[in-house]
């Protein structure tokens, strides 16, 4: 056994037992500690668990290989997407800095349960087998659904929770009916298995219901029409935290996983899915943009643009193409850096009704200027990092002979770009309702600058980007 | 020593990260920079156009850093003739427009920002020789206009009543302009998908053209993508209705800029990409876009007759005149093509110094519109001057830059499009209808009593910048043999590139008819 491929998911389950140490004996009773100050201390400890686990990533860059036979693989595309994953995370725990107001008690598992989310998408970078892909994606699944459901003082809260349990299940179960027809045209659930399948010849109807339904399953992760409908109320009613984790590390888990199958596995029979997905892909553009416009809580309009961010991501996926592929690697980076960014500043104003951010220019010239920066960068504007993103999803769609898909993307380009001015229009043009300002502290400050930071730089410096993922997305 | 091309460029980009350093109390100093980073490229761009080398052509002052090497894009500036003249006019514009602005009062810091965000952006298009920074800064020059127009704009009312807010001119504004830009992308992304060169650089792509033409049908389909797309900010008729609401909504150093050069970028890609790459598009559908532009001549022109606000009437005449760049490009002879681009700097200059003095006398008497106003040149004797100088350069006046420009283009066009031809010079005569209608509901006729308090542009530093485009005017208008050199030199080889596809079928064409007339005799 080769124990040093695991040695991140092996890290991660020792700071999952650290956290739970941490939360017995950090108590008032026993440390002697108020409530605020056990609260810090639990978020260093979390904090100090990234870094942790940031030095034992990059110490196993080394290792590349395999483990638990071939069920395993630590290989270029496992090593960039978990340091994405990674930052993702480190993120989502530096919101939870400023995240007092939203009443989370317990706060020692819910560290424990990012960690355990963590864990899951760590796990997704590097399956090669059915069932390991099953485990790791409901044990990201079930964490996201207990943090959803946090607040439980918090009615739309649970509600969010409830709703995306239910979803949830239907997808796992489209998923391992998936796979239990692929185990048995394959005779078995390794990657390895199923590939020898798909290259042996004509694919069989009962092969490709199975395929569709993991890729189902898998629709329902990513937020595709016709699998989006947890998406705008899941998105109102959980803990912001929460929603970037989601919303990120959730979507890009199963779009690596996507990436993974269908590139490394189903190549054979790529005629089939591609056309499928471009379809998807069209409905999925205009159903997330055009039911974004109405919105008037921000969260749900950050939900539905997701949608149609999905678009693209499958506009990529659907060229068949592995620059098509690599496109969507570059999408997947620019769209962490400002979907983060932008619900980092969700965090921080109170409220989430869009009238709460009448004026944000005045009362906070900082944040208006990170969620412009961060929004124009989803809607695709140079130099900020979404452009690229567009483009090269956009000229994978070309390369594939797909101008009509193209054509549908560019049109979503200028309809996204309308809500999301109508957001800045508020920040920039319409009089704030209360002159408070908003006090920024200096983690937090810090966290969004680098963000900011992120997206220009991705935006004007993309050869390094392209590049790394370039290679990391080769199979 | 730097690039000229790469300090022009930088010198604003420069200014926008200097800006957001300084602290937004300190006013002067924010506006101090502003000029010095407009100021260094109005030096540079006018040392480029001197310096530029008459005796070889082509495109000149090259900087080139490979960005990214698997699609094949990279950092390449350059001008030719073309963009020469177009560079040095958007640097005289942006100066004269840093000097306008000191109008603005309120959140200066963030003006600044946004307005020197908006220059590099328009540079970068007319240095770029690139497809990905051509569309990248195309887009980026687009953009800041929604703040600028949203934040600092003004309603347009009529009789104290709101009829085009601002913020809807700003979105119509962005969304138009961002919609023809992808559609562009769209027919770059296709036009470099399908030429299968590997590069998005323009040169390269020129040559790589030349020596396999693109399939006739092919080019017959990316033409117009590439030329509606870019014609929307031209704007060509029927897609120009965001244009004079955005004019009227913006403030004035705003107008001057949107005016003077973004329309003209437009005109410039039409130029640099599909007539260029895509010649035998370029004969199939230039002309329908003749014919369209026609219509923006007749029809911007009728319109502004009848508008009473003075932006809207400088608005629609820009869109009238920019109908007459675009029927110089269509008609791809050297002498109208010629004409096309010292007419977008012509109009471009002229319409800066309209819509810098509409800003000023709005900014004195708080009212734009012409019944309202009236017997200004005893008020206002300087802006009096000024305005009847830019009114005569927009009739076309001889001595005036326009002058020269619309003859060349009418001339030129008359051998293929004769009727367009004589609906232009009919366009003369509506342009000096409502100018003089304007010159003369302004500033002359009755004082009315309630614009006693008006006050002219009293000290040197005021009037800077209207004697800095009204310099302009004249000195270009009365000797315009050194900037036509110099566009000639990029032109003559275009058209004679453009039109190469087709000679061997006229050739064809005349060898049949005198075998004919042999055969007849």
């Amino acid at each position: 056994m080769n124990w040093p491929v695991v040695a991140i998911e092996l890290a991660v389950c020792g700071w999952i037992a650290v956290l739970l140490a941490g939360d017995a004996l950090l108590t008032p009773r026993f440390a002697g500690l108020e409530r605020g100050k056990r609260q810090r201390r639990l978020w260093s400890l979390a904090m100090l668990g990234i870094g942790v686990l940031a030095w034992v990533l990059g110490w196993q860059s080394r290792w590349l290989g395999q483990a638990f036979g071939p069920m395993f693989l630590f290989d270029g595309f496992a090593f960039t997407f978990k340091w994405l994953f990674l930052i993702t995370t480190a993120v989502v725990i530096a919101m939870m800095r400023q995240a007092n107001p939203l009443a989370i008690t317990h706060l020692g598992e819910f560290y424990l349960l990012i960690f355990s989310a963590l864990l899951g998408m760590l796990v997704l970078a590097s399956i090669n087998d059915l069932l390991l892909l099953f485990i790791a994606l409901e044990l990201l699944t079930f964490s996201l659904y207990v943090m959803a459901a946090y607040v439980k003082t918090d009615p739309r809260s649970i509600e969010a929770g409830m709703k995306y349990l239910i979803m949830g299940s239907v997808s796992s179960g489209f998923l391992v009916y998936g796979i239990s027809l692929l185990y048995g045209a394959a005779g078995g659930t390794g990657f390895e298995a199923l590939r020898a399948l798909l290259a042996s010849g004509p694919a069989g109807p009962n092969v490709l219901a199975g395929l569709f339904l993991v890729l189902a399953g898998l629709g329902f992760k990513v937020a595709a029409v016709p699998f989006h409908l947890w998406v705008p109320d899941v998105y109102e009613g959980a803990p912001t935290p929460v929603v970037a984790l989601l919303s990120v590390g959730s979507k890009m888990a199963g779009m690596i996983v996507l990436l993974r199958l269908l590139y490394s596995v189903a190549l054979p029979v790529a005629a089939v899915w591609t056309a499928v997905l471009a379809a998807l892909s069209a409905a999925t553009l205009l159903y997330g943009n055009l039911a974004a416009i109405p919105q008037t809580n921000v969260k749900r309009l950050l939900g539905y643009s997701s949608i149609g961010h999905a678009g693209y991501l499958l506009m990529g996926l659907c060229s068949g193409l592995l620059s098509g592929a690599q496109a969507v690697g570059f999408y997947l980076l620019a769209y962490l850096v400002s979907t983060l960014a932008a619900f980092f500043v969700v965090m921080i104003v109170p409220g989430d009704s869009l009238e709460e951010y009448n004026g944000l220019s005045h009362r906070s010239p900082f944040l208006a200027a990170a969620m412009f920066v961060a929004l124009l960068s989803l809607a695709g504007v140079p130099p900020l990092a979404g452009f690229v993103g567009k483009l090269l999803v956009l000229l994978s769609a070309v390369e594939s002979h797909r101008l009509w898909l193209a054509a549908i993307g560019g049109l979503n380009v200028a309809i996204s770009l309308y809500y999301y001015l109508c957001v800045v229009r508020r920040m920039y043009l319409l009089k704030p309702a209360s002159s408070k300002p908003i006090a920024v502290d200096g983690i937090s400050r810090a966290v969004l600058f680098l963000l900011l930071l992120g997206i220009v730089i991705i935006g004007t410096v993309q050869e390094p980007f392209l590049r790394l993922l370039s290679s990391a997305i080769a199979f | 020593m730097m690039s000229p091309l790469l300090m022009i460029l930088l010198a604003p980009a420069m200014g926008v990260m200097l800006l957001l350093w300084l602290p937004r109390q300190e006013i002067r100093l924010i506006r101090r920079v502003a000029v010095g980073a407009t100021f260094i490229p109005l030096l540079t761009a006018l040392w480029v156009v001197t310096n530029f080398d008459r005796s070889s052509g082509g495109y000149q002052f090259h900087v080139e850093v490979p960005w990214i090497a698997a699609l094949g894009v990279g950092f390449h500036l350059g001008v030719d003739g073309i963009s020469a003249v177009l560079v040095l006019l958007h640097a005289i514009c942006a100066f004269a427009g840093v000097l306008i602005s000191y109008a603005i009062k309120e959140r200066v810091k963030e003006y600044y920002l946004f307005y020197l965000l908006l220059i590099t952006g328009v540079f970068g298009v007319f240095l770029s020789l690139d497809l990905f920074f051509f569309y990248f800064f195309y887009e980026m020059a687009v953009i800041p206009m929604y703040p600028l127009i949203g934040v600092w704009g003004s309603d347009t009312k009529e009789g104290g009543r709101v009829v085009f807010s601002k913020e809807y001119a700003a979105m119509k504004l962005t969304i138009y302009l961002t919609s023809g830009a992808v559609l562009a992308l769209i027919g770059l992304l296709w036009l470099y998908v399908s030429c299968g060169a590997q590069t998005f650089d323009v040169v390269a792509l020129e040559e790589h053209l030349r020596a396999h033409p693109l399939d006739a049908r092919l080019q017959w389909w990316i033409f117009p993508l590439l030329a509606v797309g870019f014609g929307v900010i031209a704007p060509l008729w029927p897609l120009h209705s965001w244009s004079p609401i955005g004019h009227a909504a913006a403030p004035s150093a705003v107008s001057m800029l949107h005016a003077a050069v973004l329309m003209k970028l437009g005109s410039y890609a039409i130029i640099r990409l599909p007539l260029n790459l895509l010649p035998l598009g370029a004969q199939a559908w230039l002309p329908w876009i003749a014919g369209l532009c026609t219509m923006n001549i007749i029809y911007g022109g009728l319109v502004a007759m009848a508008q009473k606000d003075l932006k809207f009437i400088i608005g629609y005449s820009s869109s009238s005149h920019m109908g007459y760049v675009l029927l110089g490009i269509c008609a791809l002879t050297p002498l109208s093509l010629n004409g096309a681009v010292l007419l977008m700097f012509g109009h471009g200059v002229m319409t800066a110094l309209a819509f810098a003095l509409v800003g000023h006398i709005y900014d004195e008497t708080h009212t734009r519109s012409l019944p309202e106003l009236g017997g200004l040149a005893k008020r206002l004797p300087f802006i009096a001057t000024c305005g009847v100088m830019a009114a005569m350069a927009s009739s076309g006046l001889p001595g005036f830059a326009n002058f020269v420009a619309e003859m060349m283009v009418i001339f030129g066009s008359w051998d293929r499009y004769r009727l367009q031809a004589v609906l232009a010079v009919l366009g003369i005569v509506i342009t000096s209808v409502y100018m003089l209608r304007m010159v003369r509901g302004v500033f002359f006729g009755g004082a009315n009593e309630s614009l006693a308090h008006a006050k002219d542009a009293a000290t040197p530093f005021a009037r800077l910048p209207y004697v800095v485009l009204i310099a302009a005017l004249l000195i270009v208008g009365c000797w315009p043999k050194p900037l036509v050199r110099l566009i000639d030199l990029s032109t003559r080889p275009l058209v004679a590139r453009t039109l190469a596809p087709a000679q061997p079928l006229e050739v064809h064409i005349a060898k049949e008819q005198t075998s004919i007339t042999q055969i007849v005799r």
